[in-house]
């Protein structure tokens, strides 16, 4: 039977899976035994896809797992032959296993996401660039000047991708220090921001207060949107 | 300002998960330990979360959109008070959800929620959550 596979712990892990719900809701979680790591498995459904449900159960197994010590989380949809396999994919790799387990003692992923009302950043871009401007007030004289159009567009775009790299530079130079790592996520929906860190449990209040200062820096035109703390994602 | 720290895997939300699911899906799908010799799952319809922005950028329909966009905006209150520039902005941001999803960039996201949805009524609650901090919140407590 092919076996879902969510992540992978030091074999000493209490693993509590009493009450979580398993993807694609067949059969109940159980753990599998290597030499010196252990994987959280269920039964895998015949017809796994990523729907809002199996999402969550996969995301809530390893958020448990994350409470009582080190987890590997796997990537959402990952089903090995058997468990026989997942036990010869634990040992073949022990060492690098622990290693990762161990670099993730006690630190949790945070995911930062930040966007800028574009109007402000418009508006910013015609204060300061004179050929925005006069493109600006050349089309609005006259709409039809579709080249002057795409001019001002082509323009903008640029100016846009200037300056949201400077400020993702500068939101994640700022915040940098405050964490042990942090690694760019793909570019989503209009964030000019996407990207998580790894912070220790210890100083996760410190890292949640430089956030805030930063947002309350930039004011009200942007909006941060912190998520954690995640299973560290991101670090494996 | 607005943050919006949504937490998760503590105590208080042990058992209800993933109330914050929608930001941080491209970390379930495509972060997270891979092992090669095993198969993934095929996600057909949700790679579409990951857009590569220089492309969507580098497009003439998207300088139109800029080009548009700029005409119509308000200039006269920034040219003569600059230094309110902040305060102006930030009551545009009340109408900020509707303000964004016409932004130059959007559209890929609600065809994800769309894609994602196990019941119809999910993929509301997503979008909804997605801009509101308090939903979540109200939400996340019914789960726990």
């Amino acid at each position: 039977m092919s076996t879902y596979i969510y992540a992978i712990t030091a074999g000493d892990h209490p693993a509590r899976l009493d009450g979580l719900e398993a993807v694609g809701a067949s059969g109940s979680l159980r753990t599998v035994a290597g030499r010196s790591q252990k994987a959280v498995v269920s039964d895998a459904p015949p017809e796994l896809r990523a729907k809002r449900r199996d999402l969550v159960a996969h995301q809530a197994v390893l958020e448990r797992l994350l409470e009582d010590g080190s987890a590997l989380p796997m990537r959402f949809g990952l089903v090995a032959p058997d468990e026989q396999a997942v036990v010869a994919a634990l040992d073949e790799n022990t060492e690098g296993y622990a290693q990762s387990l161990e670099q993730l003692h006690g630190r949790v992923e945070y995911n930062l996401k930040a966007t800028r009302d574009q109007d402000d950043l418009l508006r910013e871009i015609v204060a300061e660039s004179e050929e925005v401007r006069q493109l600006n007030e050349a089309t609005r004289e006259n709409p039809a000047a579709q080249d002057n159009k795409v001019a001002l567009g082509e323009l903008i775009a640029r100016e846009v991708e200037q300056r949201e790299g400077r400020e993702a530079g500068a939101l994640v130079d700022a915040l940098a220090p405050a964490a042990v790592g942090n690694v760019p996520g793909a570019p989503v929906d209009g964030h000019f921001v996407n990207v998580s860190f790894l912070v220790d449990r210890t100083r996760a209040k410190d890292f949640t207060d430089v956030v805030q200062a930063e947002a309350d820096r930039r004011g009200a035109a942007y909006e941060l949107k912190l998520n954690g703390p995640l299973p560290p994602y991101s670090f494996v | 300002m607005t943050v919006m720290q949504q937490q998760s895997g503590t105590a208080a939300t042990s058992g209800g998960g993933g109330g914050n699911l929608y930001d941080v899906l491209e970390l379930i799908l495509d972060r997270g330990l891979v092992i090669d010799a095993f198969v993934r799952v095929s996600l057909v319809g949700i790679e579409i979360l990951k857009i590569d922005v220089r492309v969507v950028v580098a497009s003439v329909d998207t300088y139109l959109r800029f080009a548009e966009a700029c005409n119509r905006l308000d200039l006269e209150a920034g040219r003569k008070a600059p230094s309110k520039l902040t305060e102006l902005a930030g009551e545009l941001t009340e109408n900020g959800a509707k303000g964004k999803s016409k932004g130059a960039l959007s559209g890929a996201v609600e065809a994800v929620s769309d894609s994602l949805s196990g019941r119809d009524s999910d993929s509301d609650d997503e979008r909804r959550r997605s801009t509101s901090s308090r939903r979540t919140t109200s939400r996340r407590k019914e789960e726990a």
